[in-house]
């Protein structure tokens, strides 16, 4: 395939001289005109026909439902009788007034801002551990990584057991050889909302410390050359040299845990299903809980609505940190 | 992974006595790895814990959680095979990670190859319609879909679910369109010199130099469809459609004090995500670092 691919390469720098029309005369020239026009038209129409799958995907799976979103929270909306009334702002008055919601969308908040602290935090020392040399390495990064590969969902069932609030749960039976008390490990609110944060960090940890250490391999060598030869210390080089290169690493990497935390759902669902109560409570379980679960159309559509608007705050605010600072480092 | 000191004793053949700043080196080499090591295996603790408790007895587990079984059985694997559609769940899984990640890369590639082969306003106003796409999360859409799906009959089918996942095609028409754009594109100049149409040159020319950014994302995607949790626990209700992660999710519930039997069918789940990690490894690396690019 690829002598195919040279050979063309070849013609067309051959051609370059001789397929290049100079019309002379004014005839000729509206003549290419008109025919370059028809290619043109030729042209948009056969990416029109590529485009076409990715726009029915866009009208069908984004713009209608979103602008039946938007709908939805201005009505009564229940899904059985068809006829709906205007309501105004009622629905996202509920949003702000209802405990279970605000509950829902405060442990979310909670929840992606700790794991983007922790997971930064730890993830970076780790990827710089992992980056230098010592026995076993292969094998450490490959570990850590791969608790991120298998399904949250299922992660979060098995750590339901290791936190298991009876006595052969791994976590107590641990307490128990030291002589401690069984802890209501996700039967206690605060318990449970640093399990599912904990178990979070644990998971994801390998995916970031992988995403710096990519960074970190692009960080050209001799800059650490040269500050060892000018006498800088291992913390000097980490705090000078690093950390501002992986600048942008940690802008994506922040980004990624901030955006994806906002939106979890499995994690929660499955260790505590959002319990205690409400206390592990997440917005999109709420969003589902109400506009498909209880047919509560148009709360759950406001909910959708204002979850939109969150999240694109963030993407754009990343966005625009990042363009700052890509425009600062070049 | 060798380490300067063994370097040096192969080179001279014999055993050199070590500088005292070499032996230094060497004393914190295996420090590290010592604490590093310990450090990972504690965090794979987790995973140590659900393999080696499927090999006990329900009785055995509760007395010896961490240690090896005292007598080896393999009565739980028997009993999940025999008591849960193991086998339909993985046949239902692949079914919809088969369908829904080709179409997602079929359309998202052909989609970029449509955007790159002509520069216009309608293809530049496509591209921020899908950029829209692109920042809009799932959640937003979920009431809507759920109601045309129910509409169309295909909640609780697994075409159904395959529908839901091509929202995936934008995702990976990001990716592919960067690399795209990165190619010479003097060689679709040149085959349509040549006289090749549209569709020849995206099988012929497109598809072949596009290979690496398609693995990538094919990679990426199987990963997302496969663990999906979200979609599969709103949309499917038989039984018989349940894909592995719904499966795993209602054994707890089928077995709440059976532990053992619980982990068991975890592992199998988990057996094939470690089979496609061994082998996909470094494609899943690539397709970490060139979605995180992309945001």
């Amino acid at each position: 395939m690829m002598t195919h691919v040279m050979s063309a390469v070849t013609r067309i720098k051959g051609r370059s001289e001789t397929s290049d029309p100079t019309p002379g005369t004014v005839d000729e020239k509206s003549l290419y005109k008109k025919r370059k026009r028809r290619q043109g038209l030729r042209d948009d129409l056969t990416s029109f026909w590529f485009l076409l799958p990715i726009l029915a995907v866009f009208v069908i799976l984004f713009a209608v439902p979103l602008v039946q979103t938007l709908i939805y929270s201005f009505t009564d909306f229940n899904g059985y009788s068809m006829n709906m009334h205007y309501v105004g702002w009622v629905n996202y008055q509920k949003v702000f007034t209802d405990s279970s919601t605000l509950q829902g969308l405060i442990f979310t908040v909670i929840y992606a801002v700790l794991q983007t602290i922790f997971i930064t935090v730890i993830a970076i020392p780790l990827a710089v551990t992992l980056n230098g040399k010592f026995f076993g390495r292969n094998f450490a990064r490959s570990m850590f990584f791969f608790f991120s590969v298998p399904s949250m969902a299922i992660l979060g069932l098995v750590w339901r057991y290791i936190f298991s609030p009876m006595k052969t749960g791994l976590v107590n039976s641990f307490l128990g050889l030291f002589g401690i008390d069984s802890l209501p490990w996700l039967s206690n609110s605060h318990l449970a909302q640093g399990c599912v944060i904990f178990v979070a960090v644990w998971a994801q940890i390998g995916w970031h410390a992988t995403l710096y250490l990519a960074f970190l391999q692009s960080i050209p060598h001799d800059l650490y050359e040269q500050a060892t030869v000018d006498g800088a210390s291992k913390r000097q080089q980490f705090v000078h040299i690093t950390l501002p290169q992986l600048v942008p690493g940690i802008v994506t990497s922040t980004f990624l845990l901030m955006n994806g935390g906002l939106k979890v759902y499995d994690l929660p669902f499955t260790l505590t299903k959002g319990g205690p109560g409400y206390s592990t409570y997440t917005v999109t379980q709420s969003i589902i809980q109400q506009g498909i679960g209880q047919s509560q159309y148009g709360v759950g559509s406001a909910l959708a609505v204002l979850f939109t608007l969150a999240t694109a705050v963030v993407v754009f605010a990343q966005m625009g940190v990042a363009n700052s600072i890509s425009r600062r480092f070049q | 992974m060798s380490s300067p000191t063994i370097s040096i004793k192969s080179e001279t053949g014999e055993k050199r006595a070590l500088s005292p700043m070499q032996k230094a080196k060497r004393r914190r080499l295996i420090v590290k790895s010592v604490v590093v090591l310990a450090i990972t295996l504690i965090c794979a603790i987790p995973l140590w814990y659900i393999v080696i408790n499927t090999f006990k007895t329900t009785g055995d587990m509760q007395t010896n959680q961490l240690g090896f079984p005292k007598k080896w059985t393999l009565a739980n694997y028997k009993d999940a095979f025999e008591n849960i559609p193991i086998l339909r769940s993985f046949v239902n899984t692949l079914i919809v990670t088969v369908f829904g990640v080709a179409f997602q890369v079929l359309i998202g590639a052909v989609a970029a190859y449509g955007m790159i082969l002509r520069k216009s306003v309608f293809t530049s106003a496509i591209g921020a319609i899908l950029l829209v796409a692109f920042v809009v999360p799932g959640q937003a859409t979920l009431i809507p879909l759920y109601q045309m799906e129910s509409k169309a009959g295909l909640v609780n089918t697994l075409a159904g679910l395959v529908v839901m996942y091509l929202g995936g095609a934008v995702f990976c028409y990001f990716l592919i369109v960067g690399y795209m754009r990165s190619l010479p594109f003097e060689l679709i100049e040149a085959a349509r010199i040549d006289g090749a149409g549209p569709f020849r040159i995206f099988w012929s020319i497109v598809i072949p130099l596009i290979r690496p950014i398609l693995t990538t994302v094919v990679v990426f995607q199987t990963m997302g469809t496969w663990n999906d949790f979200m979609t599969a626990n709103i949309f499917i209700s038989s039984s018989n459609l349940r894909t592995i992660v719904l499966q795993v999710y209602n054994a707890v519930g089928q077995f709440s004090t059976d532990w053992p039997s619980f982990m068991t069918i975890t592992v199998i789940a988990l057996l094939p995500v470690f089979i496609f990690f061994i082998l996909c490894q470094k494609w899943i690396v690539s397709g970490l670092v060139a979605g995180s690019v992309k945001g």
